[in-house]
């Protein structure tokens, strides 16, 4: 089927969705809770798109398209609430994301400061008990990924969402860190992680503490 | 494509295959049993359920019931609606100051602990509270708790304003049993289509549609879900169906399930409401003992059979893919649609999912037709509706009414209008998401499209009054503390923007409109379900109505 997307005519195979269309056909559309290994998950809402007749923006990761849809990647007000998701994000963590992760690229992406809705954000909390992973709970924006890596990808089902709200969260196993937890340091969910929440550790740094404690 | 882990659903399939108990109903066990959830029972339900520990700990921290410590008496103090609208929340400060215990929290020395719980559908006698299973409700009440001498509040009978009740009837199975005799399943279902049957859970979607879509999905076999879980502070419809119609429900159950090709029904009941479970098992005992459910009902060859699963408190799981989520016993969370529960349900099979009042409607409809049930509300939506009202009105209750009388004849005529000679200053119809209709408005008539009109919709059909002495500031923070703690966590809006939008109104300074009405967007474009993009409702109709009570800058 054909589909049309910012005016560019693309032919894509039925069941598709939105999103991979507008990839098809060139466009960026900006996503958190996104990763092509993994079923989609429509949590993030950061992927909204226009599209002819909608009645408003839709998710483009979890919406299949039509014959003759028409997508509009560059939508005004798709832009503009996305946008506003991602600044509710920030305004969840303690800290700014590293400049290197997928969050701080989206949040330049929207040329967003520092946002504008203020209140609670999440307890700093860390999990330094794995010699290759690292746990900081306070940057989780609970996007799923490492949960569905772990189920989807490796298979080993060592994490879960925790909580419920604005207190959700990730844990591994029963919450006693990815040591005692089922985790075979695959590395799949620091991988996939957008926000560094779950991290590798890098070795030079061990060997560099080690070398600290020598003196 | 799908957000519900195939995984887990697929292990999930396999124990039930063996007649496994879910993770959730264990987990339910070990709290009812201890009054605390430890590793060591996480990792034993982990065990017995067949699923990861992780999963298993994900889900005992997700539910109301399974988080809150328990005491020796556990006291649950109802923070609905109804409840707010009778004391301005002045029967949460009493008993929590009484008691000595916050909120949530248990006593030092394991005696007493204090939780909070939305909603115990005693709303015609707010305020209530609950201390094990006993449900005390009305004047009195603080008393009670603090002197420890609760007794079991009582419930008025439905009423039927109809010539001849529809939605109040016992239920007495003569609907299947004409339909089995009568006619073929194919027809039923033209029957229901033809009656234009509109779910009565809020959203209002056509139920032959969803027959029609169960019915020719692939996959064997099919199953009926019965919606429950009657979250809506301020309703307490389906509570009364399910504990005064057992019957009625597992025949509109019965009666789906025949046309569409189902032999298994689950009920998902609140554990808000205790007397629901045993009333649907012991129903459902009756008709099997009677031939009406079970193999080859009525030497047909028909075969049904229903599980009645209690729910652990969580106002989300009543959407749909959320109860699927629950019924299974995981997590509470929404997921994206499609696919649609009539294409992948439970155990991944395709599932026919009904709100409890619309089961109700097809017993009718099989006895009937499709002409006489469009005829019960003449020039409106098609059949009744049951209406009920707070503690606020003269004769609150349970009402079976036709669509499109007014809002003020529901107000004034059926429930008497307020007590105490109060006024009328706001009315919230169809639960938390329903907008709110000011007392200038109340000739609104009563149907989708009309209150549509006002920022309204009829919901689910609680009809909760503010009087004259509330303070809507107040009304604002409660939903939005409501909204905020019953947010699922999965879609970001939701769970942060009710946060916020909860913290707008109570962080004691003034409320930046521009900024409110770009997160109220917000919430109402991207949230994945109906909460996240609800919720503002009432908050618009608040601006538009109650402005200078706001607090705006």
């Amino acid at each position: 089927m054909i589909v049309i997307v910012d005016g560019v005519p693309t032919t894509v195979a039925p069941g598709t969705t939105v999103l991979e269309a507008a990839r098809a056909a060139g466009s960026y559309v900006p996503t958190l809770c996104f990763d092509d290994r993994q079923a989609p998950f429509g949590a993030c809402r950061v992927c909204l798109v226009g599209v002819e007749g909608a009645p408003g923006p839709i998710a483009a990761c979890t919406t299949p398209v039509r014959d003759g849809m028409v997508i509009d990647t560059h939508d005004d007000r798709a832009r503009r609430i996305a946008a506003n998701v991602v600044e509710l994000v920030l305004s969840e963590l303690p800290v700014e994301p590293a400049e290197h992760t997928e969050l701080a690229t989206v949040a330049r992406y929207f040329e967003l400061g520092a946002p504008r809705w203020t209140g609670a954000v999440h307890a700093v909390r860390h999990g330094d008990d794995h010699p290759y992973l690292s746990f900081h709970h306070e940057l989780c924006i609970s996007c799923g990924r490492c949960v569905r890596a772990c189920d989807e990808v490796q298979g080993t089902f060592a994490l879960t969402a925790t909580g419920r709200g604005f207190d959700a969260n990730v844990a591994a196993g029963l919450d006693e860190g990815f040591r005692l937890s089922a985790c075979v340091a695959c590395g799949a969910c620091a991988d996939t992680c957008p926000t560094d929440a779950i991290g590798e550790v890098v070795l030079t740094s061990m060997l560099e503490g080690d070398r600290e404690e020598e003196r | 494509m799908s957000s519900m882990s195939r995984n887990l659903i697929e292990m999930i399939r396999r124990h039930h295959e063996q007649d496994g108990q879910t993770a959730l109903a264990l987990l339910k066990e070990a709290m009812d049993s201890r009054g605390e959830i430890t590793d060591d029972d996480r990792r034993q339900v982990a065990e017995r359920s067949g699923l990861p520990e992780a999963t298993v700990y994900g889900i005992s921290t997700f539910y109301d019931d399974l988080v809150q410590p328990r005491g020796r008496r556990h006291v649950r103090v109802c923070t609905g609606t109804a409840c707010f609208a009778a004391t301005h929340d002045a029967h949460v400060d009493a008993i929590r100051d009484g008691l000595g215990v916050a909120l949530g929290e248990r006593s030092a020395d394991g005696e007493v602990s204090l939780a909070e719980t939305v909603c115990l559908g005693f709303c015609h006698a707010s305020p209530a509270a609950r201390d094990g299973d006993v449900i005390d409700a009305g004047p009195g009440l603080v008393e009670r708790v603090l002197s420890g001498t609760m007794r079991d509040a009582g419930e008025p009978a439905p009423v039927s304003l109809l010539d001849e009740p529809v939605l109040t009837l016992p239920g007495d199975w003569a609907g299947l049993r004409h339909a089995l005799r009568e006619s073929t399943s194919e027809s039923l279902l033209e029957a229901v289509k033809d009656a234009n049957v509109r779910g009565r859970g809020g959203a209002g979607f056509s139920a032959g549609q969803k027959w029609q879509f169960t019915h020719g999905a692939e996959g064997a076999p099919k199953f009926v879900a019965a919606n429950g879980d009657e979250g809506d502070p301020g309703s307490y419809i389906d509570k009364v169906l399910m504990e005064s119609s057992p019957h009625l429900v597992l025949e509109g159950m019965a009666l789906a399930g025949w046309a569409v090709g189902a032999g298994h029904g689950f009920v998902l009941t609140r554990s808000e409401y205790p007397r629901s479970k045993p009333a649907l098992e012991a129903a459902a005992d009756e008709a099997r003992a009677a031939g009406l459910l079970g193999d080859d009902i009525l030497g047909t060859g028909f075969s049904f059979d229903v599980t009645i699963v209690e729910g652990a408190g969580s106002y989300v799981v009543g959407e749909e893919t959320a109860l699927l989520a629950s019924l299974q016993g995981l997590r509470g969370t929404v997921s994206a649609r499609p696919p649609f529960p009539a294409e992948r349900g439970i155990f991944g099979l395709p599932t026919l999912v009904h709100n409890i009042e619309t089961l109700c409607n097809f017993p009718f409809v099989a006895m009937h037709g499709a002409e006489a049930y469009r005829a019960l509300s003449p020039g409106a939506t098609p059949g009744s509706k049951l209406v009920c009202f707070n503690e606020r009105f003269t004769r609150p209750g349970v009402y079976e009414v036709r669509f499109g009388t007014s809002v003020r004849a529901l107000c004034e005529d059926v429930a008497g209008g307020l007590r105490e000679g109060r006024a009328i200053k706001a009315v919230q119809i169809g639960g938390p998401l329903g907008g709110i209709l000011p007392a200038s408005k109340l000739d609104t008539v009563f149907d989708f499209d009309e209150l549509a009109a006002e920022g309204c919709m009829v919901g689910h059909g609680g009809i909760v009054a503010f009087d004259d002495t509330t303070d809507m500031a107040a009304v604002a923070r409660h939903l939005l503390h409501f909204g905020a703690a019953e947010s699922c966590g999965k879609c970001f809006p939701c769970r942060i923007g009710l946060r916020r939008a909860h913290e707008m109104f109570a962080n004691g300074t003034t409320v930046d409109r521009a900024l409110l009405e770009e997160l109220l967007e917000t919430l109402e474009v991207a949230s994945l379900c109906a909460h996240g993009s609800g919720m503002p409702a009432p908050i618009r109709s608040l601006l538009a109505h109650f402005p200078e009570e706001l607090g705006l800058a």
